[in-house]
C-alpha cells in the first residue's frame, strides 16, 4: 500500500522527522516500510520550462536549438524531440540533475546531467520525455504541459509531487492500518504526536432524506449506512483530487468515484455510490439473490455467475452490486448522474473473502472488507465523502443519514494480567509502563486490581480480540529490541526425539565414494510421473502441465540432471539423492491414503574414473553400480542380500532387484534406451533406487563385538569348467553351503573363455576362505572340502574341478 | 683340530661379513679377486691341500667346497643386490606426476546447510521430528489457526491435490509438523523438523514451487520471548559468525502471538547499505514468535500451564544468503559445476 506524506501530514503533525525515521520507526512497529521515495528529491534539478524559440540545428537535421526560458534565466539546449516547438511548456532537467532513465540505455538506467556539445553547439540541460522522468512509457517525444504551467516553479511541486510515497507492507492482521488515517495513529504513538481531528465541513439542505434501506441479510451486513447528495455535476476530478488518488497507486475515474475512493485511502472505510435515479423505489435492500438470480453483470462489463449465499445489493427490482466486492453496471455513476446515494456499510469479512474467492474478484474493498473494518467509522466517512461531494461536484448533501446496525459497536473489554505480561515476554514491566504503552495506541485501561487491567480496545482494532493480543500489544510499543534475550541453562533429558539422522551418514559415506548429490523436483508431468506407476499423485491447480503430478520415482529426476550436465560437456557422473517419492495407497495412511517413501538414488554414467596418464579407462558397467550398492549396504553392517534378474523393460534394459531376508529393498539396473532418448542421453546409465528405510528396518541389532579368530584361516583356490550359461551367481551360492560352518569368505578371481577351454565352456576361479573357531584346519579338513564342492558343483552344474591350489 | 680347518672357517667368516657390506661393483670386484680369484685366498688354500696328510683329504676337500660354493653364493648375492640398488637409483619416478584422479563427491549446498542448522540446535538439546509433505488440512492450516475463510491462508499460495474432499494440499511450511509432535507427545518438547514445503509461485531467480524449511519447536513452563531472542540469536552467531546482528521486529502469524521477524545485520556490507540487502543493512533469515494459546488448544494443551517460542527459516534463503547465491533455481537444476563449489 503506498502512504503520502503530504496526505499524514493532514492527520497528524510530522514537523521535523525526517522520511527515513518515519519508515524505520513503522518497521519497528510491525509497519513493514519495504521502501520510500521522496519525490522532490528524484526532481531536483528539474523545472517547468518555457520554449522561447525553437530552430533547426545547423549540423543535424533532427535537432533542434531551442531557447528555454527556466524563470528568471534563458538557457540554450539541444533536443532531439521531433514534437518540440516555441511557445511549449516542458520539464526541464539543468546540469547536475540526475535523469531517472535514459532512452538509449537498454536497461534504462538513468545518468546525470553535464553540459555538453551536440554536434558542435553547448546544450545547457535537456527537455524530458515521460519515460526518462519516469511518469510513463512515452519515448516519442517530450512532455508538453498546459500553457499556464508556471515557468520556472520545480517540477515535482507542478506535479503535485512535492511529497514522499511510503510502500508499506501489511500484514493481514492489521487490517487497521490499511488508511492513512492507521497509518497517521502508529506514527502519532511512535512519535508522541497528536492527531489532529478536523470535523468534516459540509451543509445539509434541502428534504429530509427519502431514500429508503431495507437489510433483509443482517446475518452478514452487522452495519449499512448511507447518505444522498442531490443536483451534483458529475466531471473531472480536481488536481489535488487526481494527485491524491495517483500517489496512492488508483486510476482517477471522475469528481464522485474519486470523491469515496479518497476516503477509503483516507479512513479505510470502503464506499460505494449509485446513481439513485437508477434505483427502483430509490430503495436499497440487502440480502441473498433469490434463485432465479444466477449472474450478475460487474462495473467491469463482466458477467459473474452468483451463488446463493453471496450477499447482494439491490433495489426493489434487481441486483445493482455484490456487497463489498463490486458494484454493477446498471447503477454505475455517469455522466449524466445527478443524485446519488453513497453506501458506506460493513460486512461480515468471512462472507465477503468467500465470495470474492469464489468470483475470482479482489478490489480494494473486498481486500479491506475480508480483513476487517472498523464498524463505527460508518458515518465519519459518509460525512467526508459529502464534503468532499459538495466541494467537487456541487450538490447539496440531503439532511440526514440512513444508519441501520445489528448492534451497538462499543470497544472490547479485555483483562490484562500483569504476570501474564512478563511471564510470556520475559521481562519485568510495571502495570503503569503496560499502561501507558497501551494508552499510547488508544487502548485506555483502568487497574482492576494490583495486577490486572481492564483495557478497552477501540473498534478500529478488529484483530485484538485476547488477552495474548494486547501483550503482543506491548511487546511491540515496548520494543522488541528492548527485552534482553535470555539462554537456556537448563540440560534435556528428552530420548523421544533423534539427535542424528541416518540418511546424512549415508549421504555423506556417497560423497565420500565420488557421488555429487543432486536435489530435483518432486513435481513432474503426469506422463512422467505415471511412467512407473498408475498410482501417482495428481495435483489440483498446478502451476503448469510441466508440475503437475508428485514423483513416483527419483530416475526422471536424475535423469535431467544428467541430461543438463551432458549439455554442459560433462559425460563422467555419479549422482546420487536422497528424497521422498509418493503414491495413492490401496490402504489409509497417516495422511489420507497418500504414502511417501524415502528412498536413495545412486546413478553412474560415462568412465568409472577420470582420465590418468596410467590408468585403462573402463566404462561404468552394472558392477560397478552393484559394488556401490554393495558398499552401502556393507556399511549398513549388512551381508545377507540378494541381487535377483527381473524384466522391467518398459524402464530398464537389464535389471536386478535387491532383496533382504527375501524383502524387496530396491531396484538397480541399465536405464533403457527408448527411456534415455526422451532426455537426449546417449550413453550406457545405470541406476538404482534403494529403500533405505526398510533396508535399515532389517538390521535394528546393535553393533556387537566378536572376539577375532583365534586360529589362521586356509585360503583355497578351485578352478571349474563349466558350461557358459550356468550362472556364477548360483555356484557360488553352491560352494558357500558346501564350505557351511567353515564359509568364512568367497571371491570370483578369474572368468575366462577361449584357448584351452573348450567351445560353449567357460573357467570360473574361486578363492574360498575357510576357518573354523575352535581349532586349526589341516590338510584333511581341506582335501574332503574340494572333494565335496567338486562332487556337488559336478551334480547340479555338470561342471569339472580344473585346478585347485592351497594358498 | 688341524690348523687348516680353522683357517678355512676364519676366513668363511670374515668374506661373510666382507659379503654383506659390498656396496658397488668395484668392490664386488676387489671382493671376487681377493677371495675367489685364480689367485685368491680360496684357490690358495685348495693348493695347499695337496700338502696335507692323506687322510685329511677328504674331510678338508668338503670344507673347502662348501666354502667356496658359500663365498660364490654370498658373491652373486651381493652382486645382484648392488645392481639392483643401481637398477632403483635409476628407476626414481618422476614426482612431479600428479596422483592418479578420483571423482571427489560433495553433499548439495542444501543438504550442507541443513546438516549445518541441525548440529547447531541438536547441540543446545532439540531433537529431530518429521512429518508428511502431503498433508491435510487441519494439520497444515486449522491446527495452527488459519480458520477457514480468513485472509491469513493467502500468505501462502497452496497446491492443492487432486481428491474430492480438497482436504489434502501439499505442505505450504513444516509447521504442520508441529502439531503432529504435540498431538504424540506431553511437554516439554524441544525439537527442529526440516523438511520439503510447497508453495504456488511464479518461478523466479527468488522463488521456487518447493523449497526447504526448518522448523523449530520449545515448549515448557515459563518460556518467553526473551529465551526465543537468546536462542534465535545464539544461532545467528553460530551460523553466520558471532559478529553478526540480529534484530526482531513484529510480524503476524496465526500460529504465534506475538510474532516476529528476524533480520541479521547485513553480512555483505556489514550494515552500512548495499543492493543485497536492498540498502536497509538488514537481512530477514526468519519468522517466529510465542506459539499462540489457540494453537495449544487444538493439541490440548493447556495455555495456563505452560508457553513455547516456535520458528522457522527457509533453508534456501539462509543457503543463498551463507554462499552468495543469487538465484535459487541453481539449487534444483544439478549442474555439477554448481554443485561442485561447495
Amino acid at each position: 500500500m503506498k502512504i503520502s506524506r503530504k496526505w499524514l501530514e493532514q492527520l497528524v503533525d510530522l514537523n521535523g522527522i525526517p522520511d527515513q525515521e518515519i519508515a524505520s520507526r513503522l518497521t519497528m512497529l510491525g509497519i513493514e516500510v519495504e521502501s520510500y521515495e521522496n519525490f522532490s528529491e528524484k526532481y531536483k534539478g528539474f523545472v517547468v520550462g518555457h520554449v522561447l524559440e525553437s530552430s533547426r540545428h545547423p549540423n543535424a537535421d533532427r535537432l533542434h536549438l531551442c531557447r528555454v526560458d527556466i524563470g528568471g534565466d534563458v538557457k540554450d539546449i539541444v533536443c532531439g524531440a521531433p514534437n518540440v516547438g516555441a511557445g511549449q511548456k516542458v520539464p526541464v532537467g539543468l546540469v547536475g540533475a540526475l535523469v531517472p532513465h535514459n532512452q538509449h540505455d537498454p536497461d534504462g538506467n538513468g545518468f546525470e546531467l553535464t553540459r555538453a556539445k551536440i554536434r558542435g553547439i553547448e546544450s545547457n540541460g535537456m527537455i524530458c520525455s515521460a519515460f526518462e522522468l519516469g511518469l510513463g512509457d512515452d519515448k516519442s517525444g517530450i512532455m508538453v504541459f498546459d500553457n499556464d504551467a508556471p515557468t520556472g516553479e520545480p517540477l515535482a511541486k507542478y506535479l503535485g509531487l512535492d511529497d514522499t510515497v511510503f510502500e508499506i507492507s501489511l500484514t493481514p492482521n492489521r487490517s487497521d492500518c490499511l488508511s492513512h488515517l492507521g497509518v497517521a495513529r502508529e506514527i502519532a504513538s511512535a512519535f508522541s504526536r497528536k492527531l489532529s481531528a478536523k470535523r468534516p465541513r459540509f451543509h445539509e439542505t434541502g428534504d429530509p432524506i427519502a431514500a429508503k434501506v431495507e437489510v433483509a441479510a443482517q446475518d452478514l451486513c452487522p452495519r449499512y449506512s448511507a447518505r444522498v447528495v442531490k443536483g451534483i455535476k458529475v466531471g473531472h476530478s480536481p488536481r489535488w483530487l487526481k494527485d491524491a488518488l495517483e500517489k496512492a497507486g488508483m486510476r482517477s475515474i471522475n469528481n464522485v468515484v474519486d470523491a469515496t475512493n479518497y476516503v477509503m485511502l483516507e479512513l479505510g472505510q470502503p464506499l460505494h455510490a449509485f446513481d439513485l435515479n437508477l434505483l427502483s423505489k430509490q430503495t436499497i435492500v440487502v440480502r441473498r439473490p433469490n434463485p432465479n438470480e444466477t449472474t450478475f453483470t460487474t462495473l467491469d462489463g463482466k458477467e459473474r455467475r452468483i451463488a446463493p449465499d453471496m450477499l447482494m445489493i439491490c433495489d426493489k427490482e434487481k441486483i445493482v452490486a455484490i456487497a463489498g466486492v463490486m458494484g454493477g453496471m446498471n447503477s454505475e455513476i455517469s455522466d449524466g448522474t445527478v443524485d446519488v446515494l453513497i453506501e458506506s456499510a460493513n460486512f461480515l469479512s468471512t462472507s465477503i473473502r468467500r465470495t470474492a474467492k469464489r468470483l475470482g474478484l479482489s478490489t480494494e474493498a473486498s481486500y479491506r472488507f475480508e480483513r476487517g473494518v472498523d464498524p463505527d467509522i460508518t458515518l465519519t466517512a459518509l460525512d467526508r465523502v459529502a464534503g468532499i461531494i459538495e466541494e467537487t461536484a456541487g450538490g447539496q448533501v440531503t439532511k440526514g443519514t440512513i444508519d441501520i446496525t445489528a448492534s451497538k459497536f462499543a470497544a472490547k473489554r479485555i483483562d490484562l494480567h500483569v504476570d501474564q505480561v512478563n511471564r510470556l515476554l520475559g521481562t519485568r514491566l510495571a502495570s503503569g509502563e503496560i499502561k501507558r504503552i497501551l494508552d499510547s495506541i488508544e487502548i485506555r485501561s483502568e487497574k482492576k486490581s494490583e495486577t490486572v487491567l481492564v483495557c478497552s480496545v477501540p473498534t478500529f482494532r478488529v484483530d485484538i480480540e485476547r488477552e495474548v493480543d494486547l501483550i503482543e500489544e506491548v511487546a511491540r510499543v515496548y520494543g522488541y529490541e528492548k527485552i534482553e534475550e535470555a539462554r537456556q541453562t537448563k540440560l534435556v533429558f528428552d530420548t523421544r526425539f533423534d539427535k542424528s539422522d541416518l540418511v546424512d551418514e549415508i549421504r555423506l559415506f556417497l560423497a565420500g565414494a565420488g557421488f555429487n548429490e543432486i536435489v530435483t523436483n518432486s513435481l513432474q508431468p503426469v506422463h512422467v510421473a505415471s511412467e512407473e506407476s498408475g498410482r501417482y499423485v495428481p495435483v489440483a491447480n498446478p502451476i503448469s502441465e510441466d508440475m503437475a503430478a508428485m514423483r513416483t520415482s527419483l530416475l526422471p529426476g536424475a535423469l535431467s540432471a544428467v541430461s543438463l550436465n551432458l549439455s554442459h560437456g560433462i559425460k563422467d557422473m555419479k549422482l546420487f539423492e536422497a528424497g521422498r517419492v509418493y503414491a495413492l495407497s490401496e490402504k489409509k495412511e497417516l495422511v489420507g491414503n497418500y504414502s511417501e517413501r524415502s528412498p536413495i538414488s545412486l546413478v553412474i554414467t560415462g568412465f568409472a574414473d577420470p582420465v590418468s596418464y596410467d590408468r585403462q579407462l573402463h566404462q561404468y558397467d552394472l558392477f560397478d553400480l552393484k559394488t556401490e550398492i554393495e558398499r552401502v549396504l556393507k556399511r549398513l553392517q549388512l551381508d545377507n542380500w540378494d541381487f535377483i534378474s527381473y524384466d522391467s523393460s518398459r524402464i530398464y534394459n537389464q535389471s536386478l532387484k535387491l532383496t533382504l531376508n527375501g524383502m524387496d529393498v530396491g531396484v538397480a539396473g541399465r536405464v533403457g534406451d527408448k527411456l534415455l532418448e526422451k532426455f537426449s542421453i546417449s550413453q550406457h546409465l545405470f541406476f538404482a533406487e534403494l529403500d533405505l528405510l526398510q533396508i535399515t528396518s532389517v538390521n535394528t541389532q546393535t553393533k556387537k563385538f566378536r572376539s577375532l579368530p583365534k586360529f589362521p584361516f586356509a585360503s583355497i583356490d578351485l578352478s571349474f569348467i563349466v558350461d557358459s550359461n550356468v550362472p556364477v551367481g548360483n555356484m557360488t551360492s553352491s560352494v558357500k553351503g558346501v564350505a557351511g560352518k567353515m564359509f568364512r569368505d568367497i571371491s570370483i578371481f578369474d572368468l575366462y573363455t577361449g584357448k584351452g577351454i573348450p567351445e560353449g565352456q567357460k573357467s570360473v576361479a574361486f578363492n574360498v576362505v575357510l576357518g573354523s573357531d575352535d581349532r586349526t584346519l589341516n590338510d584333511e579338513d581341506v582335501a574332503e572340502f574340494i572333494n565335496e564342492a567338486e562332487t556337488q558343483l559336478g551334480r547340479e552344474y555338470s561342471a569339472t574341478l580344473r585346478r585347485q591350489k592351497n594358498r | 683340530m688341524p690348523p687348516m680347518i680353522d683357517e678355512i672357517l676364519k676366513l668363511k667368516e670374515e668374506a661373510t661379513v666382507a659379503a654383506g657390506r659390498l656396496n658397488s661393483a668395484d668392490e664386488a670386484e676387489t671382493f671376487r679377486l681377493k677371495y675367489l680369484s685364480r689367485k685368491g685366498l680360496v684357490a690358495q688354500l685348495f693348493e695347499r691341500l695337496k700338502d696335507v696328510p692323506k687322510e685329511e683329504k677328504p674331510q678338508l676337500g668338503k670344507s673347502l667346497n662348501e666354502l667356496r660354493k658359500s663365498l660364490e653364493t654370498e658373491f652373486e648375492s651381493a652382486k645382484s643386490r648392488i645392481e639392483g640398488q643401481s637398477k632403483v637409483r635409476e628407476e626414481v619416478p618422476d614426482l612431479s606426476l600428479p596422483g592418479r584422479k578420483r571423482y571427489v563427491g560433495k553433499m548439495h549446498p542444501l543438504t550442507q546447510t541443513a546438516a549445518e542448522i541441525k548440529r547447531i540446535f541438536t547441540g543446545i538439546g532439540f531433537g529431530i521430528a518429521d512429518g508428511p509433505e502431503i498433508e491435510d488440512d487441519y494439520h497444515n492450516f486449522e491446527a495452527l489457526n488459519f480458520p477457514p475463510d480468513h485472509p491469513a491462508r493467502d500468505m501462502q499460495d497452496t497446491f492443492f491435490v487432486s481428491d474430492d474432499s480438497g482436504k489434502f494440499v501439499l505442505r505450504t511450511h513444516t509447521s504442520g509438523v508441529q502439531i503432529r509432535v504435540m498431538e504424540n507427545n506431553k511437554p516439554p518438547i524441544r525439537v527442529i523438523m526440516p523438511g520439503r514445503c510447497y508453495r504456488n509461485e511464479a518461478i523466479s531467480a527468488r522463488a521456487y514451487c518447493m523449497f526447504h524449511q526448518v522448523e523449530g519447536l520449545y515448549v515448557d513452563k515459563n518460556v518467553s520471548l526473551a529465551e526465543l531472542k537468546g536462542t534465535i540469536s545464539y544461532f545467528a552467531k553460530e551460523l553466520f559468525g558471532s559478529e553478526v546482528k540480529t534484530r526482531f521486529r513484529p510480524s503476524f502469524f496465526p500460529f504465534t502471538e506475538p510474532s516476529a521477524e528476524v533480520d541479521i545485520g547485513c553480512i555483505f556490507c556489514g550494515g552500512k547499505g548495499c543492493r543485497l540487502c536492498k540498502y536497509a543493512g538488514w537481512l530477514e533469515i526468519m519468522g517466529c514468535g510465542m506459539v499462540d494459546p489457540n494453537v495449544f488448544k487444538f493439541v490440548r494443551y493447556d495455555p495456563a500451564e505452560v508457553s513455547g517460542f516456535a520458528f522457522g527459516m527457509g533453508i534456501e534463503r539462509i543457503a543463498m544468503l551463507k554462499y552468495s547465491i543469487d538465484d535459487i533455481r541453481l539449487f534444483f537444476e544439478n549442474d555439477i559445476r554448481f554443485l561442485n563449489q561447495f
